[in-house]
C-alpha cells in the first residue's frame, strides 16, 4: 500500500466518523450550553479548508506561505524583521470580525452569568473542594463553586460586572481581582480595603473593566491561596486582537504539598511534591488539541505558592504576546521556546501550529515533572517494589541480603529512575477515556507527569477523528499516521502496548 | 517635630559606625557624624589569602579524599563472635535442647526441687518431737546399800542394814504428757503449713521464671527482626550513598546501629540463657537449655485488691501458719500452767536386812512441793509468747497487706499497659507501619522512613512483652500469696522461748 493509498483508506474511516461526529457535535457541548449565555463568544465554525487555492484578498488574509514562513511546515521565514517571521503576525483561519476565539481552559468550567439591568451578574461561592488530581486521588483543597481552580469568568472590555461572592468556607475570606485597575473598595484586599467576608455571608463586587487581557481572581488570604483558591478572569478586547487566533487555551499551573497517604494539602508545607495544571496532574492533564496550520494562543498562569515555572513547548517557536498586565505591543514580542513564568504571573504565547504531532508542553524544572517525589532506595531498587512480602505478616519482616549491593559494579548515581505513582488499570482507563488522548502513543502517560501536558497538532482529518468522531482508535494509531505522513515511517517503532513495567500501565 | 531628624541622625551614625568599625577599632569614639565615612578594609589579594597548601589539616585527608572523588562506602562491620550461628540458622542455637512447657516444668519441680524434701523432713522432725514429748518417763532402777558396817548384836560390821534394789517410777500428773504431745503435734501442723508455703514458693517461682524465659525468648525473636531492620538500614544507606542521598557519616552511623542491633540480639540471647538456667535450677535439675513453649498472652480475670486480701486472711499459708502457731502457744501455756502440779515419784524395792537377817521391802512416795518454784517464770514466758504470737498474726496480716500493695501496684501498672498496648498502642503502631508500607507501595513514601516506623513498631512490641512478663509475674505472685524464692532454705519454724528446753515438753 502506498502512502497515498493508506492515507485514503484512513480518511475513509475518518469521513464516516465525521458524519457521525456532526450529530455528536450537536449533542456534546449541550451540557456547556445549558445556559446560553455561559459562553460569551460563538462556537468555532467548521474547520476552514486549507486555503491553497483561494486567492488572498489582502495582505493579512489566510494563506499557506508568508515571505518564506509556511503554516504547514516548520519554517522561520526569510527576514527576522518581517512581520511574518516565525509566523509572528500570520493570522489564523478565523476571521477577526467573528470576534475572539472561545477561551478553553481544559477541565475547568466557565462561570455562567445573568444580565440584570445591563450588569453581567456572576455568582461565586468560596467552597471546600475535593478535586481528583489523578484518577482515584481525591485531594482536599479550597476553590470556588466546587472547583479548583475556580470556574472561568469571561467578559468583554467595558462590561459592567457584578460578582456576588458568597463565603461557604468555615473561615473568613475576600476575593481579589488580580490586575484590574478598579475602584479601591472593590479590590478585595482583605482588611486593607474591606472587612472580611465572614462564613455564610455575601459580598458584592462591582467591576468596570476598561482593560483587556489575562487576569485572574483569587482569595486574598495567603493560606487559602496556597490551598488553590484561584480562577481565570479573561477579558476579551472590544476590538479583537490582531492577528486573530483559532484557539485560545488557558492553563493554570499550581503545586501543593501533600504528604504520603493524605488527601489534605499541607498549606504550611514548603516542599511541594504535587503539581497540577488546571487542577489535574499528568497524565490526567488534558492535552490541547488543534488543527495543523492554526494560530494558537496559550495563556499560562503560575499560581504556585512560591515556585516559578520555566514552561517549555516542543517542536515550535512561539511569540510571547502578552502578560497578565496587558497585551504586549508587537514591537516587543519575543520569540521563545521556554517562557519563565513567576508566581502570580501569566504569559500569553502565540504560535502557528505548523508541525504536526504530539508535542510536550511542560515545566522544565525536573522535579516538577514528577507527581510525588520519593527516593527510590529500598525494596523497589532491589527489584521488590511489591511490599506484599512485608504486609503478609506485619509481625516479622523478611531479611535483607547484606551483600546484595555490589555498589562498585554500578556507576555512582545509578539508577536515575523516578517511580510514578501506581495506577491500576481502571485509573488508566480514566486517563485514556478522554477524547483528547485518542491515538496517542500507548506509553505517553509514562512521561506526562506533574506539570506536563501535550499540544497535539493534527491534520484536519485526524483532528475530526480524534475530536469529533466516536470511532475507536488504537493507541498510537494517530501518532503513527502523522509519522507516516510527515516523518520517516521506516524508522518508527510503535510503543509497546502492554506490560509497561507495573506503574503506569497501559490500561484497557 | 524633632523626631524624624533625630532618627535620621541616629541611622547615619549607625551606618557610619558600621563602615568605620574595622579601621577605627581602637578609637571607636571618634565615629562622629561629621567625620568622613571610613573606607572599607582592603580586600586581600590572591597572594594574601591563605591557600589550602598552607593548612595542614586539609592535607591530612589527602589519602582519603572523601568528597572529592567517589569512594566506596565503608565496609559493613564483622558480626561479633557468636552471632554467626544465630543469624544463619532458622532455629536459634540458644534453644537447641528439648522444649519445655509450664506444666512439665511444674511437675519436674515438684519431683526435684530440694527444698520441698527439706520442708517435708522438717515436718517429720517436728512429728518426732511430738512422739518424744508424749512418752512415759523411764523407771529408775536403783541399787541400795544402807548402813553398811552397822553392828549387829553379837557381831560387828555387817555388810549393812539393807542391801537391795528399788525401782522408781515417775507418775506424770495433770495430763502433762498429753498436753506436750498435743503441743508438738500442733507444731507439726505449723511445719506442715511451712511446707505448703514452700510448695507455693517453688511453684510461683517456676511460673514466674517460666514467663520470664518465655518473654526473653520472644524478645530474641523481635531482636532478630530489629537486626534485620538494621541490616536493611545499612543496605539502604549504601544505596543512598551511591545516589548521593547519604553522607559518609550516615553510613558510619548505620554501621554503628547495625553493630548495636547485633549486640542487642546477643544480649537477648544471653538473657534467655540466664532465664532458662534459673528455671532449671528452680526445677532442681541441670537441664540443657531448650526452648520454653507457651503463651505469654491470654485472658486473666481481673484481681480486686480487697477481695484478694480477704482471701489472704482466710487462706494464705503465712496467716494460717501464724494462727496454728498461736494454737501451739495456747497449748504451751496450758502445759506450763500444769507444770507446778507435782509429778509423783513412787519408789519400791526389796533387799536383805543384814541386821534383821531377813528380806525386807522398801517404798517411798515423793513429790515437789511447789512453794518457791511454781513455774511462774515459764508461765510468764508462755503468756508473753502467746501475746507475741497474737501480734505476730496481726503483723503477718499487715506485712501481707504491705507486700500486696506493692505487688498490686505492679499488677495494675502492668495490666493497664498490657491492655492499652494490646488494644491501642500496638494496633496503632501496626497501622502506622502498614500505612508506611502501603505508601511505599504507592511510591509515596521513602524507604528510610518506612524503616523508622517499622523499628518503632518492633520496639513497642518488645516493650509489650516486658509488660506481659510483669503482668504474669504479678498475677502469679498475687494469686500465690506473694510467696517466692523457691531455692531458699524452707522457713524455720517460728520460735518460742521454751524451745531451749532439752527435754521437749
Ligand atoms: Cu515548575
Amino acid at each position: 500500500m502506498s502512502a497515498a493509498e493508506a492515507r485514503r483508506s484512513f480518511l475513509k474511516a475518518g469521513t464516516a466518523a465525521a458524519a457521525g461526529a456532526f450529530a455528536a457535535n450537536a449533542v456534546r457541548p449541550a451540557a456547556a450550553q445549558e445556559n446560553p449565555r455561559q459562553d460569551p463568544t460563538p462556537a468555532p465554525g467548521a474547520p476552514t479548508d486549507p486555503p491553497g487555492g483561494a486567492q488572498p484578498r489582502g495582505e493579512n488574509d489566510v494563506r499557506a506561505d508568508y515571505d518564506g514562513f509556511s503554516r504547514y511546515q516548520p519554517s522561520r521565514g526569510n527576514d527576522p524583521d518581517s512581520k511574518w517571521y516565525i509566523g509572528k503576525e500570520v493570522p489564523g483561519f478565523r476571521r477577526g470580525e467573528e470576534g475572539p476565539a472561545p477561551f478553553i481552559a481544559p477541565d475547568v468550567e466557565k462561570l455562567p452569568y445573568t444580565m440584570e439591568n445591563g450588569w453581567k451578574v456572576f455568582r461565586l461561592n468560596c467552597t471546600p473542594v475535593r478535586r481528583e488530581f489523578l484518577p482515584g486521588y481525591y485531594i482536599d483543597v479550597y476553590g470556588f463553586n466546587g472547583s479548583m481552580p475556580g470556574p472561568t469568568i469571561e467578559a468583554t472590555q467595558g462590561d459592567k460586572i457584578r460578582v456576588i461572592v458568597k463565603n461557604d468556607l468555615p473561615e473568613p475570606t475576600s476575593v481579589h481581582w488580580h490586575g484590574l485597575e478598579l475602584s479601591v473598595q472593590d479590590d478585595g484586599a482583605s482588611h486593607l480595603t474591606q472587612n472580611m467576608i465572614e462564613p455564610g455571608k455575601e459580598y458584592v463586587y462591582e467591576l468596570h473593566p476598561h482593560e483587556e487581557g489575562t487576569f485572574f481572581y483569587h482569595s486574598h488570604v495567603a493560606m487559602q491561596e496556597t490551598f488553590g483558591m484561584v480562577g481565570w478572569f479573561i477579558i476579551h478586547p472590544r476590538k479583537p486582537f490582531d492577528p486573530p487566533v483559532d484557539r485560545d487555551f488557558g492553563l493554570i499551573f499550581q503545586n501543593f504539598r501533600i504528604d504520603p497517604m493524605t488527601t489534605v494539602v499541607d498549606s504550611w508545607g514548603m516542599d511541594f511534591n504535587w503539581h497540577t495544571i488546571n487542577g489535574r496532574s499528568g497524565p490526567y492533564t488534558t492535552p490541547l488539541v488543534c488543527r495543523h496550520g492554526e494560530r494558537v494562543r496559550i495563556r499560562i498562569m503560575d499560581f504556585s505558592p512560591i515556585q516559578h515555572h520555566p514552561i517549555h513547548l516542543h517542536g515550535h517557536t512561539f511569540w510571547v504576546t502578552g502578560h497578565e498586565g496587558a497585551r504586549v505591543p508587537k514591537t516587543a514580542w519575543i520569540p521563545r521556546n521556554t517562557e519563565l513564568i513567576a508566581v502570580a504571573q501569566a504569559s500569553t504565547l502565540e504560535l502557528i501550529a505548523n508541525n504536526p504531532g504530539d508535542w510536550a508542553l511542560h515545566c522544565h524544572m525536573t522535579h516538577h515533572m514528577m507527581n510525588h517525589m520519593v527516593q527510590h532506595v529500598g525494596p523497589r531498587l532491589r527489584g521488590q517494589a511489591d511490599t506484599e512480602r512485608y504486609t503478609a505478616n506485619l509481625e516479622t519482616r523478611p531479611a535483607v541480603d547484606l551483600n546484595s549491593k555490589a555498589l562498585g559494579e554500578v556507576p555512582p548515581g545509578y539508577p536515575q529512575m523516578m517511580q510514578g505513582m501506581k495506577m491500576d488499570p481502571r485509573a488508566m482507563e480514566k486517563v485514556w477515556n478522554r477524547r483528547e488522548m485518542k491515538g496517542m502513543r500507548a506509553t505517553a502517560p509514562k512521561t506526562i507527569h506533574g506539570l506536563f501536558t501535550a499540544l497535539r497538532v493534527l491534520p484536519d482529518d485526524l483532528y475530526r477523528l480524534v475530536m469529533e468522531s466516536d470511532e475507536p482508535v488504537e493507541k498510537g494509531a494517530v501518532f503513527a499516521e502523522i509519522v507516516r505522513r510527515f516523518g520517516d515511517y521506516g524508522r518508527y517503532q510503535w510503543a509497546p502496548m502492554m506490560n509497561m513495567n507495573g506503574g503506569m500501565n497501559g490500561g484497557e | 517635630m524633632t523626631r524624624p531628624p533625630l532618627l535620621r541622625l541616629a541611622a547615619s551614625a549607625v551606618v557610619a559606625g558600621l563602615f568605620a568599625a574595622p579601621a577605627w577599632a581602637q578609637d571607636a569614639g571618634r565615629a562622629t557624624l561629621d567625620g568622613p565615612l571610613a573606607a572599607p578594609p582592603p580586600v586581600p589579594t590572591g597572594g594574601d589569602l591563605p591557600v589550602p597548601a598552607d593548612i595542614p589539616e586539609l592535607h591530612a585527608a589527602d589519602d582519603d579524599p572523601i568528597g572529592r572523588r567517589f569512594v566506596e562506602p565503608p565496609p559493613v562491620p564483622e558480626a561479633p563472635r557468636g552471632l554467626g550461628t544465630v543469624v544463619e540458622r532458622e532455629q536459634n542455637a540458644a534453644f537447641a535442647g528439648a522444649p519445655l512447657t509450664l506444666d512439665e516444668a511444674l511437675e519436674l519441680a515438684a519431683a526435684n526441687n530440694p527444698t520441698l524434701v527439706q520442708a517435708r523432713a522438717q515436718v517429720q522432725g517436728t512429728l518426732g518431737l511430738a512422739v518424744e514429748a508424749g512418752l512415759w518417763p523411764n523407771p529408775v532402777f536403783r541399787y541400795v546399800g544402807e548402813q553398811i558396817g552397822v553392828d549387829r548384836e553379837g557381831e560387828t560390821d555387817t555388810p549393812g542394814e539393807f542391801q537391795g534394789a528399788t525401782l522408781t517410777q515417775e507418775f506424770v500428773t495433770a495430763d502433762k504428757r498429753d498436753l506436750s504431745r498435743a503441743k508438738f503435734l500442733q507444731r507439726t501442723r505449723v511445719a506442715e503449713w511451712a511446707a505448703v508455703s514452700q510448695q507455693w514458693r517453688v511453684c510461683n517461682d517456676v511460673r514466674v521464671h517460666f514467663y520470664q524465659a518465655l518473654g526473653a525468648k520472644e524478645t530474641v525473636a523481635i531482636r532478630e527482626d530489629l537486626l534485620k531492620a538494621a541490616e536493611d538500614a545499612v543496605v539502604t544507606a549504601r544505596e543512598q550513598w551511591n545516589l548521593g542521598q547519604a553522607t559518609r557519616s550516615d553510613l558510619h552511623l548505620a554501621n554503628v546501629a547495625l553493630q548495636e542491633a547485633r549486640l542487642n540480639l546477643l544480649m537477648a540471647e544471653n538473657d534467655y540463657l540466664e532465664q532458662f538456667q534459673t528455671l532449671a535450677a528452680l526445677i532442681g535439675l541441670p537441664l540443657e537449655t531448650g526452648a520454653v513453649v507457651g503463651e505469654l498472652d491470654g485472658e486473666s480475670a481481673e484481681i480486686d485488691f480487697e477481695q484478694v486480701y480477704r482471701e489472704y486472711l482466710d487462706e494464705a499459708p503465712q496467716v494460717i501458719m501464724a494462727r496454728q502457731k498461736l494454737r501451739e502457744d495456747q497449748i504451751t501455756l496450758k502445759r506450763e500452767l500444769v507444770e507446778p502440779i507435782p509429778n509423783i515419784f513412787v519408789e519400791a524395792g526389796s533387799g536383805y536386812n543384814f541386821e534383821a537377817l531377813e528380806t525386807t521391802g522398801t517404798a517411798s512416795v515423793r513429790f515437789d512441793i511447789p512453794i518457791f518454784d511454781r513455774n511462774q517464770g515459764n508461765i510468764r514466758r508462755a503468756e508473753a509468747d502467746l501475746v507475741r504470737q497474737r501480734r505476730e498474726i496481726q503483723r503477718t496480716e499487715m506485712l501481707l497487706r504491705r507486700e500486696l500493695a506493692t505487688q498490686y501496684r505492679r499488677y495494675l501498672t502492668a495490666r493497664q499497659h498490657v491492655e492499652q498496648f494490646a488494644e491501642v498502642i500496638l494496633p496503632e503502631a501496626r497501622a502506622a507501619y502498614k500505612n508506611q508500607l502501603d505508601a511505599y507501595a504507592e511510591d509515596r513514601q521513602q524507604w528510610p522512613d518506612v524503616l523508622t516506623v517499622q523499628s518503632s513498631y518492633f520496639d513497642l512490641r518488645q516493650r509489650y512483652i516486658g509488660h506481659l512478663v510483669a503482668l504474669r509475674t504479678s498475677e502469679t505472685l498475687i494469686r500465690g500469696y506473694l510467696l517466692h524464692d523457691g531455692l531458699n532454705v524452707p522457713d524455720p519454724l517460728p520460735p518460742g522461748h521454751l524451745d531451749v528446753t532439752a527435754q521437749p515438753r
